[in-house]
């Protein structure tokens, strides 16, 4: 999981001073992964990469992540929509069959 | 966080070979006719020998693409080629360079050459950042992609949604709320009432939670009340939060009218987003009063009697105009730039009064077209003017913010997706018709601001 999923902290009960039985409140995050969903997975020609961002821009699960000279996907969060590479202006990404 | 750039994007379905763009460039680089010099070159598939206009499809572009792992750099034996890692341009010291020429053999792009007029290598350095063969394609083959700025502002701020959320591959409204709620920040309290947004996951599975700000999930019918009620808490104990509610269509237009009117017109001071993607799609993509005319859902069935739904849809961010908010808008996930203005307009309005944001939202499950062609499709209702982009404020009135002077025909938009596939030429021309009358009606409205 990427490390600015975890920045700020989630909703502490304690220090916000709410009685615990006023009402269940979620105070952690959902550890759902969508990664595995995917049937195609997203590569990116590093030589093709200009790192405009748009694959960040489009990515619906935002699992985005910059490199020193280009964008990579979080393949944890990933579900394989093939947006980016549909909008990438310098075809730099393709998709491949995820096969075992 | 390092950094992303502009970046100059060519089409070569779109290019004929005409070479305006390669006239403009060595008109305004070197001042001269020879297109020769130009630092964008066209050249026809194969031996690039017949360089005669012809058939979209048959060129190719050579042109430095400022690459992020330049070839040219590496190579240079002088140093001479260096990456500008606040423009990105690769920039080229004349002072340098050696005329050894390697970078040409470097780059498999043909984008650094050499100018046989001056005997040393030329590039592009994309006019330092207006580059000028781009407005003189009269085909839109090139683009300029600026919207890299937005990483560069937003990039590295949190995303307020857990990582995993359970909307579909390629969800439009996923992409929008992530965008939305980071925008907005971590001071939000949020409502969302039944749809995609609570279904996916934003309020939590088995006890946990999907979102990092305070979420609830209210009724359909009376998520602004709620949200009214909570924004005045907080006012009241004194702390500065943004109400913030993320409904679907049905949520605001059907359902959740009531309340919605009711915290519009007493100017609540809340941020309502509505993601609009014409229908109950996360109950089984039944038509709501947003779904347009001709479009086939669950409930508008197309068979030996029904031919899709026989109404046409009802304008709500016009309705919402009635209600003089502090801020009404539309906007859509394929112009980014237009959408991050008005996220950030309805944010500094919320404060005041009622925001409202109505943002067209394409559904690949329940418009039925592959998921990865969701922004093309989004990107097709506004070239069509099916969507039309606007705001209005109560000083400004009503003004377009990215008016198309000439649209396609709305067949364009029809056709990238099954719902519409059956759709006879009656259902199409009124379908035209009527993006035809509401364009007049929403005209008028601009016209009249604008005249104040």
């Amino acid at each position: 999981m990427s490390e600015r999923h975890h920045r700020y902290p989630t909703f502490d009960l304690k220090v916000a001073n709410v009685p615990d039985d006023l009402c269940p409140v979620a105070t952690e995050l959902s550890p759902m992964m969508p990664g595995d969903w995917r049937s195609f997975r997203p590569v990116v020609d590093r030589d093709k990469c200009v790192k405009c961002a748009v694959c960040w821009l489009y990515c619906p699960v935002q699992c985005v992540e910059e490199h020193a000279a280009w964008f990579d996907f979080n393949l944890d969060t990933c579900k394989g929509c093939g947006i980016c590479a549909t909008e990438c202006p310098q075809r730099a990404i393709v998709m491949i069959p995820e096969v075992k | 966080m390092g950094q992303a750039y502009s970046t100059i994007a060519f089409d070569p379905s779109a290019c004929d070979g005409c070479g305006e763009c390669m006239k403009a460039c060595a008109r305004v680089k070197f001042d001269s006719a020879d297109v020769s010099r130009s630092l964008i070159q066209i050249v026809k598939s194969g031996d690039g020998a017949d360089m005669r206009p012809g058939t979209p499809g048959e060129f190719e572009l050579a042109l430095c693409r400022q690459c992020g792992d330049p070839k040219c750099v590496t190579v240079c034996p002088a140093a001479a080629l260096t990456k500008n890692g606040s423009t990105g341009v690769i920039d080229w010291d004349p002072a340098k360079c050696v005329d050894c020429l390697l970078c040409t053999l470097g780059c498999s792009y043909a984008g650094i050459s050499l100018d046989a007029e001056v005997g040393r290598v030329s590039k592009c350095d994309t006019c330092d950042g207006n580059p000028a063969c781009v407005p003189a394609c009269p085909h839109g083959a090139l683009r300029y992609v600026t919207t890299s700025r937005i990483y560069n502002e937003v990039g590295d701020w949190e995303d307020l949604f857990a990582p995993g959320l359970a909307g579909c591959q390629g969800c439009n409204t996923e992409l929008l709320m992530r965008h939305a709620l980071r925008r907005v920040g971590p001071d939000t309290v949020l409502a969302t009432p039944p749809g995609c947004v609570p279904g996916m996951g934003s309020v939590g599975f088995n006890g946990t939670t999907g979102t990092k700000v305070p979420v609830f999930h209210p009724l359909l019918t009376n998520t602004a009340s709620m949200l009214a009620g909570i924004k005045r808490q907080y006012k009241r104990v004194g702390r500065d939060i943004t109400a913030m509610a993320i409904a679907g269509d049905g949520g605001a237009s059907d359902v959740g009218f009531q309340s919605l009117s009711g915290a519009a017109e007493r100017g609540e001071q809340i941020l309502f987003l509505v993601i609009d993607n014409e229908g109950y799609m996360n109950t089984g993509m039944q038509r709501s009063s947003c779904t347009p005319f001709g479009a086939w859902t669950s409930t508008t069935p197309v068979g030996e009697h029904g031919q899709g739904k026989t109404q046409d849809a009802k304008n709500l961010p016009l309705i919402m105009v009635n209600h003089r908010c502090e801020y009404v808008a539309t906007a859509s996930t394929a112009f980014m730039e237009d959408l991050y203005d008005k996220l950030d307009k309805a944010i500094a309005a919320s404060k005041r009064g009622f925001a409202y944001l109505h943002v067209y939202s394409p559904c690949t499950t329940g418009w039925r077209f592959p998921g990865d062609r969701n922004i093309e499709v989004a990107r097709k209702a506004v070239e069509t003017n099916f969507v039309l982009l606007w705001e209005y404020t109560q000083n400004r009135g009503l003004r377009f913010t990215r008016p198309v002077n000439d649209p396609a025909p709305v067949t364009e938009y029809l056709k990238t997706m099954a719902r519409f596939k059956h759709l006879s030429e009656a259902q199409i021309d009124h379908i035209q018709r009527k993006v035809e009358e509401n364009l007049r009606f929403v005209k008028r409205m601009a016209e009249m601001a604008d005249a104040e």
